[in-house]
């Protein structure tokens, strides 16, 4: 042996430069006791932030860039349309890749775990009227902090205020009641859901409950020509409010109580909740334009429109960079301010690391602040220059040179192709559609593959946004459409097992993102200015009932499969009895 | 009826590398490129090196990944470097490894190979 050197002793020579150190003698050191700061010299400190901010910042850009991409190249080479404003564009995606990347990590850090802490603890503290009490404020806190419910005002400059007065007053005048009416449904929503979750309800009968006031409601509106232009935009809240903000918050909350009631382990424990606050919204939306007509008249609201546009608003409060910082601290705030109480006062938790959450709400009020800059000079101008665009593919356009530029029925064939990749596109790239396909290729044991459901989803999307804008284009009212679509979801939902309903009503809300929504609102409302329609809402609506159709006959038809493998296996063991019984669970 | 036998391997160690939560795939890569035939990953929790960085430690992930993975001395350091690099331990807060020596492994080994091998080493050596 003497002669020999081991391999693994000549590699450890060859290598790295080695400097060996007891680690007695490191623990001895008085420099690094424990509870010692590390001192980090410039170089450490750049490659220890380098992979935290990379990471993050990359995370959103796949989100934000791919679909900006597509929009603007479709517009340079399909369209043939130079781009304006480019650079003020950049800049706004920009803002908004960094504001989201800058809000999420600040949800991360900041807000997340108080709603962990409450979930875990509140219902041990509290009876129950007041945890679901907590529960509803929670759900209208959560509406204000959501990164998509700018969109909406922001969509409000677009409308114009003679065609459809009531929309213009919702989203103007109005727009802080719009909110909290959606506010107030997803409250309701979230206590409902809860409930659920507690006394273990099926889904179903809360959604035929929820469905036919809702279609009653819309049947009615839609005979009224001063109101039907509300629909669009009263369903379209629905896929709003489901965002980034209120699915984990609510869900933790709602699960948390599940939990200490013992109901925490079934497996579909957290689906429901994200159903009844796109479902509920509808409805207060509803409600609320119902009272502002019998509040004012639409002479009334076109008049006061006008006497508003005329004198110039010098307040900093009203103009652009103002709004926007305004907004953030508006949305963020409240919520912090009402999870910090509810902490402190109902449940006496002492929050661990005061400094850790201060940084963490300071990045969600900047992240919200940027986010809403970027939205009103990126996504919705990027959105509504698309969305203008597109019609002179089929139609002449003032202002597009040579429009149309195709024949009519290629045209048409383009720009509803271009909607109906659009919708796709965005969705299969959507983050949380990925988490929702893993749970339930768990929850189904494989039958439903994430494969599956990612393409079911996102081809329900694709259809919905090609339905919304051909709807657009033909001027369809919108309740023709919504009523059969959601009495077949009825259908559906009846012929389904309990799983599919809960992943299938479920699907539609999570899968729009505060990327997606701003950029299709913005699409639409830009595309029915060009070609005239009464109202550019509703494409959303459409985008929601599609991946409920598409993922309910999904499952319809696996089931159907599964159910004739077993038929046909019964059989076979009927014909040869010496067949062992295994062939029955697969 | 043949009778079970247990095949005991000898000469190896255990290589353990707590990471932050979604670094074990690419260190995994590269213990494999360097030899090593397979890993095992554990999520769990950390505390220690969060804290002592004060602001700097909200950088890093409290959720962690512990790899473990079984090689042969011969490639015991090599793997072991590689997967040092691979993770950038060298940064504060990256994590940690260890390496440490293991008594015996018994698992599957191919039978050709027990009927080539076995006997080469005298156990009491």
């Amino acid at each position: 042996m003497s002669n020999e050197i081991r391999f693994g002793t000549f590699v450890r020579v060859a290598t790295l430069r080695q400097d060996i150190i007891s680690f007695n003698d490191l623990v001895g050191v008085d420099a690094v006791r424990l509870g010692d700061k590390i001192r980090l010299r410039p170089i450490d400190a750049y490659r220890l932030l380098t992979p935290y901010a990379s990471s993050r910042l990359f995370e959103q850009a796949r989100a934000v860039i791919p679909l900006a991409l597509y929009l603007l190249l479709f517009q340079v080479f399909i369209l043939r349309q130079g781009i304006a404003d480019a650079g003020l564009l950049t800049a706004g995606l920009l803002a908004v890749i960094i504001g989201l990347m800058l809000f999420m990590e600040g949800l991360k850090v900041g807000l997340m775990p108080f709603g962990e802490t409450l979930g875990n603890t509140l219902p041990v503290h509290s009876p129950l009227p007041v945890v679901l009490l907590i529960v509803f404020l929670l759900g209208i806190g959560t509406t204000f902090a959501e990164p998509a419910i700018g969109a909406l005002k922001a969509a409000g400059q677009f409308v114009d205020v003679t065609t459809s007065p009531y929309l213009y007053t919702l989203l103007n005048q109005w727009s802080g009641a719009l909110v909290m009416a959606v506010g107030i449904g997803v409250g309701l929503a979230a206590i409902l859901g809860t409930l659920r979750f507690l006394l273990g309800w099926s889904l179903k009968p809360l959604i035929y409950i929820t469905l036919l006031p809702l279609l009653t409601l819309t049947f009615y509106l839609s005979q009224d020509a001063d109101l039907a232009p509300i629909l669009g935009l009263a369903w379209d809240t629905g896929a709003v409010t489901t965002g980034p903000v209120t699915v984990p918050l609510v869900l933790a909350l709602g699960v948390g109580i599940a939990g200490a009631a013992g109901r925490g382990d079934s497996s579909l424990s957290g689906f429901g909740i994200v159903t009844l606050a796109s479902l509920f919204p509808v409805l207060a939306v509803l409600g609320l334009a119902l009272f502002i007509v019998n509040e004012q008249s639409p002479q009334a609201i076109i008049l006061a429109a006008q006497a508003l546009s005329e004198s110039p608003s010098g307040n900093w409060t009203t103009r652009s960079p103002g709004t926007e910082i305004i907004g953030g601290v508006r949305a963020i705030v409240p919520l912090v301010l009402f999870l910090l109480f509810v902490l402190m006062v109902v449940i006496k938790h002492k929050p661990g690391r005061p400094a850790i959450t201060a940084y963490g709400i300071t990045l969600c009020v900047a992240g919200m602040i940027l986010f809403n800059l970027g939205l009103t000079y990126g996504l919705s101008v990027l959105g509504a220059q698309a969305g203008s665009l597109v019609p002179a593919a089929f139609s002449p356009l003032d202002g597009v040179l040579g429009s149309p530029l195709y024949s009519l029925a290629a045209g048409l064939f383009i720009a509803i192709g271009f909607a109906w990749v659009l919708g796709f596109g965005a969705t299969l790239a959507e983050p949380a559609l990925n988490a929702l396909g893993l749970t339930v290729d768990k929850l189904t044991n494989g039958a439903f593959r994430k494969s599956t459901l990612m393409y079911a989803v996102s081809f329900g999307v694709g259809c919905g946004i090609a339905v919304g804008v051909s709807r657009i284009i033909f001027d369809w009212p919108l309740a023709w459409l919504l009523i059969p679509g959601y009495t077949l979801a009825i259908a559906f939902t009846w012929l389904s097992t309990e799983e599919f309903v809960n992943i299938a009503w479920d699907s539609a809300g999570v899968t729009t993102g505060p990327v997606t929504v701003p950029l299709v609102l913005a699409m639409g409302l830009g595309f029915s200015e060009a070609v005239g329609a009464m109202d550019g809402f509703g494409i959303l609506a459409m985008a929601s009932i599609g991946p409920i159709l598409s993922v309910m006959g999904t499952g319809l038809w696996i089931n159907w499969k599964i159910h004739r493998k077993h038929v046909r296996s019964e059989q076979r063991m009927l014909t040869s009895d010496r067949t062992p019984h295994t062939g029955l669970a697969a | 009826m043949k009778q079970r036998g247990i095949t005991i391997l000898t000469d190896a160690s255990l290589i353990t590398c707590i990471v932050q939560r979604g670094t074990a795939d690419k260190i995994v890569r590269a213990a494999q490129d360097a030899g090593a035939q397979g890993a095992t990953i554990n999520y769990a929790q950390g505390v220690g090196v969060r804290e002592r960085l004060g602001v700097m430690g909200l950088a890093i992930e409290v959720d962690k990944e512990v790899i473990t993975i079984i090689v042969a001395n011969d490639q015991a350091d090599r793997v072991f470097e590689a997967m040092y690099l691979a993770s950038k331990l060298d940064t504060p807060g990256m994590g940690i490894m260890t390496l440490a020596a293991l008594d015996k492994i018994a698992t599957y080994v191919p039978y050709e190979l027990v009927e080539r091998l076995a006997g080469k080493t005298d156990p009491q050596e």
